[in-house]
């Protein structure tokens, strides 16, 4: 083998490897910054464990159930913060860097004109499955990632929210819903 | 600005409905909720076992045998409980996880929705 | 009521009630099952002395509550599952997964009479006089338990709120 076909093979390698690797979020220098914080991190084994315990009888156990099936890993970090500064919109350049991986697609890109406020959301797709989503989102006191690994019902989360009392989010300037019932 | 017109209502829905919103909130905390598969025939089997129970006696030759046999259920059960409880555990971070997910991508959509009416 | 099909009918149409009653008190899955079983362990014993199904729903509460509280003296902790670092911000208008579970820790951590009136008001929907006669205790009490505990749970809300009513 010749010195350039070794260095193709690992730069692939490394590619490769970089494509199917997990996001790394961190963000723990927030966490001691933030009024109220979110961690969770869930692994295959956790989501196991997690999926024995929701019951397939319940409704709402099992559409979460059923949506954890299937997956790889979760991981949320949410904080929420007494006051606006706390943290730099440069906080998440970490993530989105390592959400521009050819593997990744930006689906949803909102944000306002000084860019206080954002939601972006990153899919990964293998052979048009989705197999990964990234949901950043951004207010001026309150900064949420969350990061799932492993094919997941896009539309099945999204609707998730109908479920457990919580009404679906309305469009600004229009009355909203009221109650659970 | 969008989030001015957000914070108004909000405020404004707050003030307007200051009991119903904390009397609504503490009803769907407290919402009823089923117990584990099989609950009711679980405990019907107990209610049968426990009418049929004769009175154990207690031979000297067995009398260790009966300690082990009890310590190594406290231990089973032990670990069962824990088991159960990293499992419990689990499954309300799942369901945490993705209820905040989907929260998430509720409010993205209805930017986008709200941009697309308004552009 | 002597055969076990009965019986297990009788759990299915009453342990959502008896397993919700323990569960929002000790928010403990296992401990709320292992509760509830005893509790329609003893129905089971006692079934002859109830007369009607509005007596098993009122013998069902008061047990289950009394069982509950005794049970609070005996275990004094209390640990949450899911850990809410800190103290919730502003609480949205619409219902907030975070909040419910803030509030269920709230509550949890109420002391263990007060609790239980806040439980059997909105969990149950009993009025001041049935929570009265389900706990043995004065309806002036169940008023003030109630009165503190929805104020407290709200201060504590609001105050996170930094203004904002709720």
């Amino acid at each position: 083998m010749t010195f350039r076909t070794f260095t193709l093979l690992m730069v692939s390698f490394a590619l490769a490897a970089r494509s199917t690797a997990q996001i790394q979020i961190n963000l723990d220098s927030l966490a001691s910054k933030a009024k109220e914080s979110v961690e969770i991190t869930l692994d295959s084994s956790m989501l196991k464990m997690a999926s024995n315990f929701l019951s397939s009888e319940k409704s709402d156990d099992a559409k979460v159930k059923s949506l954890i099936t299937g997956l790889k890993a979760i991981t949320v970090r949410s904080f929420k913060f007494a006051q606006e500064g706390q943290y730099r919109p440069g906080d998440l350049q970490p993530i989105r860097a390592q959400l521009r991986a050819p593997s990744w697609s930006k689906i949803v890109g909102v944000d306002d004109k000084d860019g206080r406020r954002t939601s972006e959301i990153y899919t990964k797709t293998d052979q048009g499955k989705i197999v990964g989503v990234a949901i950043l989102s951004a207010e001026p006191k309150e900064l949420s990632v969350v990061y799932i690994e492993g094919t997941i019902d896009l539309a099945g989360l999204a609707n998730l929210g109908g479920n457990f009392g919580i009404p679906p989010i309305s469009i600004p300037d229009q009355k909203k819903p009221k109650g659970k019932e | 600005m969008v989030s001015g017109a957000i914070a108004r209502e909000a405020d404004a829905a707050g003030r307007g409905n200051f009991s119903m919103n904390m009397e609504d909130q503490l009803r769907e905390t407290l919402r009823r909720r089923d117990p584990t598969v099989g609950f009711a025939e679980r405990v019907a089997a107990r209610a049968q076992s426990g009418h049929r129970a004769k009175p154990v006696r207690r031979l000297r030759g067995l009398w260790a045998a009966s300690v082990l046999a009890l310590a190594a259920a406290v231990v089973l059960t032990a670990t069962s409980l824990w088991q159960r409880a990293q499992e419990e555990r689990a499954g309300r971070q799942a369901v945490l996880a993705l209820r905040i997910a989907s929260e998430k991508l509720s409010q993205a959509r209805s930017k986008v929705l709200w941009r697309t009416e308004n552009q | 009521m002597g055969s076990p099909e009965a019986f297990v009918d009788l759990v299915q149409r009453h342990q959502s009630m008896v397993f919700s009653m323990a569960y929002s008190f000790l928010q403990d899955r296992s401990a709320a099952e292992e509760l509830a079983q005893d509790v329609f362990l003893e129905l089971h014993r006692n079934l002859a002395s109830l007369q009607s199904r509005l007596h098993v729903v009122n013998w069902l509460r008061r047990v289950t509550a009394h069982r509950a509280i005794d049970r609070q003296r005996k275990f004094r902790f209390l640990t949450p599952l899911v850990e809410i670092k800190r103290e919730p911000v502003a609480p949205a208008v619409q219902h907030d997964p975070i909040l419910t579970e803030v509030l269920g820790q709230m509550i949890a951590s109420l002391p263990a009479k007060q609790r239980m009136v806040v439980i059997l008001r909105f969990q149950e929907d009993l009025d001041v006089a049935d929570i009265a006669r389900t706990l043995d205790m004065p309806e002036r009490r169940v008023r003030s338990y109630l009165h503190w505990s929805v104020a407290l749970l709200r201060e504590k809300l609001t105050r996170r709120g930094g203004g904002i009513s709720l």
